[in-house]
């Protein structure tokens, strides 16, 4: 009984990482990409770009949009957190750079984020954690310049962190901006 | 009872798994609580059989002993931060200020943005100056600089940092009139002293991967000491690192000057090798010492092993003597150190 339990419970940790990587994979160029095209019937290319720009702006805030040719494309570049240790003990272990794309059409958006690439961070004297300057991994070089295990949970945050966003971007895609004349609920005490 | 510890264990897996899900990615700023610390052992074999070379930690000869324990908390929430951290060990002891209060801070600080480029922190804090820092995780070589032995270990103050983009920003700020305190003190060392020390640092990235910083420290109490501390990532595998200072005594008691130069190569992913060359000269006739250390890290996880051969050459006039096997006056000296280090 113990046996199959702690068997079970190194299978569901290791199948959880795993979950999460097998959410990336390889382009054209071999680089990690995340992927998806979604079906928005009903509305318009101008709608979604412009539900897909608030998205960042309320999301991404420190995301850099990138000036595009494309009318029906949004690009750019941000940049996320991995960490490290146990849950109660942790840190930020690196940041990891991307990618990103929002292309709209009529009734549909596909988006794509890829070219990810890590930065280790270091202690520094202040006791903070800040980027070890001039170190960069290409997500797809990790296993040759990092430890086995580091690369595999940067790998799999990689892929949490695109899912998120991916789920963000859809609420933004299914609700639209909030619009300021949006009325905010009150409870209303002197009638009862 | 078995089965219900069983089932408990399985309980606190699925929670575990659960949260991790939820909190391994932070797409903002706001960190958790972070925990952070080090632990470090060594073992030191002087060549002459005795302890000779007189810079800091790694003191103990023909012994196996401890360096420090050392944890730290930090917290941001939005645009406040503390950072708290202890140390307790040899190594501690032997770098901040004694006392019959039973301190062992490292750091202790607050600290306030103001807006995106500006900074506000106030308390006690490792020093700006210098390549160096009390912390094994984060020097290369097991053993310490002259510069670093004589140098500022830390400050206490309020200090403003302005970053006028990624590669230039400037710090000032005041500190207490002597170096390496918890309060300022007098010159009597009989009650406070002021907080009169001025600090100021320029940070310039002028390439990726290189960062320089020009520091001044200044003071009646403690001194004058200039200071560049430069490194600069050349390749994936290469990295070359510069300290240089200068320093003048108040009330012209002498000083130091020196400069150290830190080349490291990574010839795999967990192997790396490094050399630190160093001359460092002491006013007014106190001599001069050249030191080599060879050094290895080896990394295994969150654990570093550390070779290191280091050999020390001075002048006779150098203000610490040097004896050989036989306690005879020479002016070389030589040992070997091993050290361990974990960083969590």
């Amino acid at each position: 009984m113990k046996i199959v339990i702690v068997a079970l419970v190194c299978l569901s940790l290791v199948k959880s990482v795993s979950a999460q990587q097998d959410l990336l994979s390889f382009d054209e160029h071999n680089k990690y990409i995340y992927y998806q095209v979604v079906d928005k019937s009903g509305v318009s290319a101008d709608s979604l770009k412009i539900r897909a720009i608030a998205f960042l702006k309320f999301s991404f805030p420190k995301n850099k949009v990138k000036q595009n040719d494309a009318p029906d494309q949004i690009s750019g570049t941000g940049k996320f957190l991995v960490l490290t240790g146990l849950t109660l003990v942790k840190h930020e272990d690196g940041a990891i750079a991307y990618n990103f794309n929002i292309e709209c059409k009529d009734q549909k958006y596909r988006y794509w984020l890829t070219n990810f690439v890590f930065t280790p961070y270091q202690r520094d004297r202040y006791g903070n954690f800040v980027p070890h300057p001039g170190i960069e991994i290409p997500l797809e070089a990790a296993n040759e310049k990092l430890d086995k295990r580091d690369a595999l949970n940067y790998l799999g945050q990689t892929g949490t962190f695109c899912k998120l966003f991916g789920d963000k971007l859809r609420l933004f895609m299914v609700n639209g901006p909030k619009k300021n004349s949006e009325v905010i609920k009150k409870i209303v005490t002197d009638k009862w | 009872m078995k089965k219900k510890f069983l089932l408990l264990l399985l309980a606190v897996s699925a929670f575990t798994l659960a949260s991790k899900a939820q909190d391994t990615v932070k797409t903002t700023s706001d960190a958790p609580l972070v925990v952070s610390g080090t632990v470090d052992t060594y073992f030191k074999s002087d060549f002459s059989g005795h302890n000779n070379i007189p810079t800091y930690f790694a003191n103990e000869n023909n012994s196996v002993s401890i360096g420090m324990v050392d944890l730290a908390l930090k917290k941001k929430v939005g645009k406040a931060a503390f950072v708290g951290e202890v140390s307790f060990g040899p190594r501690s002891d032997s770098a901040l200020p004694s006392g019959s209060a039973g301190y062992h801070i490292q750091n202790l600080y607050v600290s306030l943005d103001l807006s995106d480029k500006f900074n506000l922190t106030a308390g006690y804090m490792g020093t700006f100056v210098g390549y160096e820092v009390i912390s094994p995780a984060a020097n290369f070589n097991y053993s310490t600089s002259y510069l670093f032995s004589y140098g500022p270990f830390q400050n206490a103050g309020l200090k403003a940092t302005y970053a006028f983009s990624d590669k230039v920003s400037l710090m000032a700020g005041i500190f207490n009139n002597y170096w390496n305190v918890y309060s300022s003190i007098n010159s009597g060392l009989t009650g406070p002293g002021d907080v009169s020390t001025f600090g100021a640092q320029l940070m310039v990235a002028p390439a990726k991967g290189w960062t320089a910083y020009l520091n001044l420290i200044t003071g009646s109490y403690s001194g004058t000491e200039f200071d560049l501390t430069t490194a600069y990532q050349i390749t994936d595998a290469f990295k070359l690192g510069v300290n240089a200072a200068d320093f003048s005594g108040p009330n012209s008691s002498g000083g130091f000057s020196g400069v150290a130069l830190y080349p490291q190569l990574a010839v795999s992913k967990t192997v790396t090798f490094g050399l630190r060359g160093e001359y460092f000269k002491v006013k007014n006739g106190g001599g001069d010492v050249t030191g080599i250390t060879i050094t290895s890290n080896i990394k295994a996880g969150p654990l570093t092993i550390i070779p290191e051969f280091r050999f020390d050459n001075k002048s006779t006039d150098f203000i610490t003597p040097f004896t050989d096997s036989n306690n005879a006056a020479t002016n070389s000296a030589g040992q070997f150190v091993l050290a361990a280090v974990y960083a969590f």
